[in-house]
């Protein structure tokens, strides 16, 4: 019983640190996240891929983990081609 | 757009139970003619993933056994008739187990049907966003 309220006050105290508010508050869109993500849905479809090679997966999971980094790909290409492409067009402004 | 992605994953548990379906009947026929042997039925159930998204997917749940009547078969010279000359046989009926077997694969193309659609509509947007 001791125990379990020493581990529940230990356990109070990481909560809190973890959920309060930080310093400066994030505006838009975290792209550091979606960056993870992304690499997480990549990695997923070569250990997908991977494990399909060896009879450790079915070819459905293979051709959805496929299906799903290729969009993802896709998504990241595209983004990257605007923003390029923005970049651009502020750089050929006339000053 | 993750909607799009949920989408992907619930028909492919579809074509994943489908094909857990078929392969049932396969071993179905195959113990056509085996004595004693029950067809095996897949179950199918609707599971729930992701916490706040809640894709509902299927998934086929423990095997049952056919419990309708073995086929008594008349054949003397079988090592387990008895003696009237009858052996239990499987209670599989060739016919049901085509038309099951049917029912698995127009299931199964609709499931792809599907996934090819969410797929497609997901690189629409994609060549509206590269203009």
């Amino acid at each position: 019983m001791d125990i379990r309220s020493v581990q529940a006050a230990r356990q109070y105290a990481e909560t809190s640190q973890a959920i309060a508010p930080r310093a400066q508050a994030q505006n838009g869109p975290d792209v550091a996240a979606m960056a993870r993500d992304f690499a997480a849905t990549l990695k997923a479809g070569e250990e997908t891929a991977l494990s399909a090679m060896t009879g450790g997966a079915d070819p459905q999971s293979l051709v959805l983990a496929l299906a799903q980094a290729d969009l993802a790909v896709q998504t990241a290409v595209t983004v990257r081609d605007k923003v390029v492409e923005a970049y651009q067009e502020i750089l050929r402004m006339p000053v | 757009m993750d909607d799009l992605f949920s989408a992907l994953s619930a028909s492919s548990s579809g074509m994943e139970a489908q094909s857990r379906r078929l392969r049932f009947v396969s071993e179905n026929i195959a113990n056509a003619d085996t004595p004693g042997y029950r067809r095996k039925l897949a179950v199918f159930e609707a599971v729930v993933q992701g916490g706040g998204r809640d894709t509902v997917q299927v998934r086929t749940g423990p095997v049952r056994l056919d419990r309708s009547e073995l086929a008594s078969i008349y054949d003397p010279g079988h090592p387990l008739a008895d003696e009237t000359g009858r052996y239990l046989g499987s209670n599989v009926d060739l016919v049901i187990e085509i038309a099951d077997a049917r029912e698995a694969q127009r299931s199964y193309e609709a499931n792809l049907k599907m996934f090819d659609q969410a797929r497609q509509m997901t690189r629409s947007l994609f060549e509206l966003l590269r203009r």
